[in-house]
């Protein structure tokens, strides 16, 4: 078998004169419409650069906001200080080595950007996963549903102002994290979903640490809640801000949480079930005011439905492998392949094209976070600088996942 | 697979399909020409029957040949994920209709598929680069993109010059590109 | 003589040098002083107030930054509390020397001043921060005859000086050259324009009632037990004091200025060094001096809760013990040190004799302190002021701690219209009430 030889960066042979490489030119755009309404300013307006080193655009984010007073007109993110092309990445790496290049682009919850390309190799490969590999896979990504959802309370919370309460929730994801610590040997990236399972069963460290935290977890969660949940201050600043209506959410691609906190029903978990789902037993929640504390609040209750579920797999996991039978070199007939997973931000999903090969023909990795971000410039204009933050924490980007 | 839903997309989009209705797995795929795609979003999103309201993917696609516009939409009326290829973009007029008027969403999108491939979306009010600088001179998600020399042509070698924010008065002196030797 | 230098160790030399400079400069301080106490002390005599009142700059100025420091380390230490976390606890025992650490670091970073700010008002912004507080401490009375001056106008005086900082504050951002400190110093400016007049307002009741801006006078107008204090006649003028008094020192809830979500540091951004280290102590002292002002209008100053129930009198008289003091004096340490030594060196075979020796010196010192303390509290009146003072300024320190653990900050917006609609028609209220209070009492 030959290898296809790559590209060397020192061969000479492959610099090619500028004059000679037609479609490279870039197709001339003059700036284009939106850029010149944003950057031509009125009277009275002037622009500030929020990022990319500012103490909370939560990752290497640059927002330019077009003031007038204390009030934002518009605003323009600018993005890719985080880019690192892991699209191009995945094309020049095999099929197992791709995952762990995917890990941190969700660097919060990492095992649901593991998943959604996961399931789409099987997809190519037709491989039936086992399915006890199934439910680990359902707990761990729940038990990470919950640790994602500690963090943003914990953010939005500061991103408003108050410092205690993301220390308290730090306190609960850490246990989450040193639980699937014992499993994937990794605090944040976690590397464990492979393709046909999982990279190990769970073992005696992770069931002792789970059963103990699941014994207290619901008071603990409610407890941590009260801290925010009756503050008068935090309720009036976050209510009434930023409301997405329903048709909107729709039209801007809005998933997950956000859309369901502005009355849609759509999980994916329900909508297009995947792996055990359609077994177990939970309910969507949805809110019907689509500001921010809808979308904290609706959170909150997610997490109270992930408890539900890992309870449920802890009752009906199946004995058996958590690997299916694989070939060393995995080979996938020429074809496409799309799944979709629902995360704590909404929908990860991946589109992965094979042209029979040992690496991906294409691989298009979608992320929530990045529609999410361009929620910001709509619901934000008409606000203050000080709410800029509380609308973009109610969103819960993650810049790593939105630079890609 | 939902054969019921394949006659449908049959039934209903026969003249504009470009090639048959392919179904694996829980995907069905639909395949087009550029120029129809407003056309066929517009039914698909507002046909009683179809109701695809939910767009779950954009993403743009080097075949080696041309370029394909790859949609994935969700519906209430169907368990499959209705894949929509615009397949055939030409390499030297890569040109498409945006759906911006649909899905306002699809904007940031198109603009990362115009940023990795150079696709041009007629209509999307805001095509320029997202990721990469400005001043990025190739698309490097094209099957012929080689980082040697073409991250290496771009002002700065693919380094995005830092945004300076001098006083009015040195404006003009600081600005520092480190092209000037390597043109 | 240079065979003999070259011999003597490194001791020895720093000893021959030393010691003649020490005699030097002792013969010539003696000289001088000899020769320039006495018209220096009658110049002194002659300016008493002038003198009072460098003496009460200087003392301030000295008390500012250790109080500074112990605001700062109680921050630390209780927000870590509500934290779940331990706070600092490596530099001195249980981390208390954490802030001189960090003061020690302000000092010793670059001062930086950015391309393109306007020099001179850029260095002199913190200065003028600075200033105004301490300033406002002279006016506060920590004990009966501890204050700085006794004006008749003493409150009007504090909340002139107080709005003085947002002077500064306004001279920060508009030199920084850039838009986040312009739109820090415009929230102060905003803010204190808003804050200052419910928080003077709401004054006005006890000014009523005392009838005088006195400050000293309205603290023995309040005294007696804890029932004769401003806060039960004036319960709604304090709950619109403390919280504009809040909106002042830029405290969280209300610390518009310097909203590190949204405005990075607000007017401090572009600042580094020990320039930035001013505005941080001048946010620290200003928590104490606005707590400070707290006890002294609403909680009665250095006013004691309740009276003593019993008489406690002291009547010492060192020199009728002749030359059993002398004594005492010699003896007293090394009797108290082996007394107070001994139960531990009996207690365990571990603790050795010179660490049981040690324990003995520590408790003996601790309780001659405590002793002498003690002896200071009953009979000198103005250490138990003092004393209360001090105690009652650090509660509000704490609740201020507290409420920056506990609260969010509210939006530009709603600081603005809670100050305008809500504080500021209470305040107006207040004072109509207390006014017919008075004239219906009088009229009686």
């Amino acid at each position: 078998m030959t290898t296809p030889t790559r590209p060397s960066l020192d061969d000479p042979s492959l610099t090619i004169p500028l004059e000679h490489a037609g479609i490279f030119e870039p197709i001339p755009l003059a700036r284009t419409e939106r850029q010149r309404e944003f950057y031509d300013l009125r009277d009275g307006e002037m622009l500030l650069n929020m990022g990319p080193q500012h103490p909370s655009t939560h990752g290497v984010l640059r927002v330019v906001l077009k003031i007038s007073g204390e009030q934002v007109v518009d605003l323009d993110p600018v993005l890719g200080y985080l880019h690192r092309g892991v699209e191009k990445i995945a094309e020049n790496s095999d099929f197992h080595q791709i995952i762990s290049h995917l890990d941190p682009l969700e660097y919060v919850a990492s095992l649901f950007c593991e998943w959604s390309p996961v399931m789409s190799f099987e997809k190519l490969l037709d491989i039936q996963v086992p399915r006890r590999a199934e439910y680990i896979r359902v707990l761990t990504g729940e038990l990470n549903r919950i640790a994602s959802h500690m963090l943003f309370i914990g953010w939005y919370a500061l991103d408003l102002g108050g410092i205690t309460p993301i220390l308290w929730s730090f306190a609960e994801r850490d246990e989450i994290v040193e639980m699937l610590a014992a499993i994937t040997g990794a605090k944040l990236l976690f590397n464990y979903f492979r393709i046909g399972g999982v990279n190990g069963d769970l073992n005696h460290d992770f069931m002792s640490r789970l059963g103990d935290w699941m014994s207290r977890a619901g008071a603990q969660l409610e407890a941590g809640m009260g801290l925010l949940n009756e503050n008068e201050i935090f309720v009036r600043r976050a209510r009434g801000l930023g409301i997405l209506d329903r048709e909107t959410a729709l039209r801007m691609c809005a998933t997950g949480p956000n859309l369901r906190a502005s009355g849609v029903p759509f999980d994916i978990r329900r909508a297009h079930p995947y792996s055990v789902y359609p077994e177990l037993e939970f309910e969507i929640p949805t809110r019907r005011e689509g500001d921010s504390l809808a979308r904290y609040l609706l959170r909150m209750d997610e997490v109270r439905q992930s408890l539900r579920i890992i309870d449920q797999c802890l009752h009906q996991m199946p004995d058996g492998p958590v690997m299916a039978r694989l070939p060393r070199l995995l080979r996938p007939r020429p074809g496409r392949a799309y799944s979709a997973v629902e995360g704590p931000r909404g929908q990860y999903s991946c589109y992965a094209m094979s042209d029979g090969t040992d690496q991906p023909f294409r691989l298009r990795i979608h992320d929530p976070s990045f529609l999410h971000l361009q929620l910001v410039g709509l619901l934000m204009p008409g606000n203050l600088i000080a709410d800029t933050m509380a609308i973009m924490a109610s969103l819960d980007p993650v810049m790593g996942g939105v630079d890609k | 697979m939902d054969r019921a839903f394949r006659a449908l997309i049959e039934r209903t989009f026969g003249d504009v399909l470009t090639g048959p209705v392919r179904q694996r797995h829980d995907e069905t795929e639909m395949r087009i020409r550029p120029g129809d795609v407003p056309q066929v979003m517009r039914t698909l999103h507002d046909d009683p029957r179809l109701r695809f309201e939910y767009l779950g993917d954009l993403a743009g696609v080097d075949t080696g040949t041309d370029f394909q516009v790859v949609y994935h939409l969700w519906s209430v009326v169907t368990p499959d994920w209705l894949r929509v290829v615009a397949d055939g973009i030409p390499r030297d007029q890569p040109r498409i209709p945006s759906i911006t008027f649909l899905w306002k969403g699809a904007e940031w999108m198109e603009r990362e598929a115009y940023d990795m491939f150079g696709l041009v979306f007629e209509g999307n009010r805001d095509l320029r680069r997202i990721y990469l600088p400005d001043d990025f001179v190739s698309f490097p998600l094209r099957k012929d993109f080689h980082l040697p020399d073409d991250a290496s042509r771009s002002p700065g070698g693919g380094v995005r010059p830092m945004e300076d924010a001098p006083t009015p008065a040195d404006a003009a002196a600081t600005t520092v590109r480190r092209t000037a030797t390597a043109r | 003589m240079t065979a003999y230098w070259n011999r003597l160790s490194v001791g020895s030399r720093a000893f021959l040098i030393v010691v003649p400079a020490l005699l030097v400069v002792g013969a010539i301080l003696t000289v001088g002083i000899a020769l320039l106490l006495p018209p220096v002390l009658g110049f002194l005599g002659a300016n008493l107030p002038l003198a009072r009142f460098a003496a009460a700059a200087t003392a301030i100025i000295v008390v500012t930054i250790p109080t500074a420091f112990v605001i700062i380390y109680m921050e630390l230490k209780v927000i870590a509390a509500m934290n779940l976390r331990v706070g600092p606890d490596r530099v001195g025992p249980y981390g208390t020397l954490m802030s001189v650490v960090h003061g020690l670091k302000v000092l010793a970073k670059e001062d930086f001043t950015p391309r393109g700010v306007d020099v001179p008002i850029f260095t002199l912004a913190p200065v003028v921060v600075f200033a105004s507080i301490p300033l406002t401490m002279l006016v506060i009375p920590f004990a009966p005859g501890i204050f700085g001056q006794d004006f008749n106008i003493a409150l009007l005086y504090f909340f002139a000086i107080s709005g003085l900082s947002v002077v500064g504050l306004m001279m920060a951002g508009w030199a920084s050259f850039n838009k986040y400190s312009l739109l820090g110093a415009l929230r102060a400016a905003a803010q204190a324009i808003s804050y200052e007049l419910p928080l003077t307002l709401s004054v006005v009741g006890i000014i009523i009632l005392a009838g005088t801006m006195s400050l000293n006078s309205i603290v023995q107008l309040q005294a007696g037990s804890f029932l004769d204090w401003n806060i039960w006649k004036q319960p709604l003028g304090f709950v619109i004091f403390f919280i504009a008094a809040t909106a002042e020192a830029n405290r969280t809830p209300l610390d518009m200025t310097e909203a590190d979500q949204e405005l990075v540091a607000g007017f401090a951004t572009e600042y580094s060094g020990m320039r930035f280290g001013f505005f941080f102590f001048a946010e620290y002292v200003n928590v104490f001096v606005v707590s400070a002002l707290s006890a002294v209008l609403f909680f009665g100053g250095w006013n004691a809760p309740f009276d003593w129930p019993f008489p406690v009198t002291l009547n010492l008289d060192p020199g009728g013990m002749g030359l059993g003091l002398i004594f005492l004096i010699a003896l007293a340490p090394v009797v108290g040190t082996i007394i107070l030594g001994l139960p531990f060196w009996l207690l365990s075979s571990r603790v050795s004799t010179l660490r049981a020796l040690v324990i003995g010196f520590v408790l003996f010192n601790l309780l001659i302190v405590g002793a002498f303390m003690g002896w200071a509290f009953i009979s000198a009146a103005w250490v138990s002021g003092l004393v209360w003072m001090v105690l009652k300024t650090f509660v509000f320190v704490f609740i201020f701690v507290q409420m920056r653990g506990t609260l969010p900050r509210v939006r530009v917006d709603q600081l603005m219209s809670f100050a305008w609609k809500w504080l500021l028609p209470a305040a107006l209220l207040n004072i109509f009430v207390t006014a017919i209070a008075v004239s219906i009492l009088a009229n009686r």
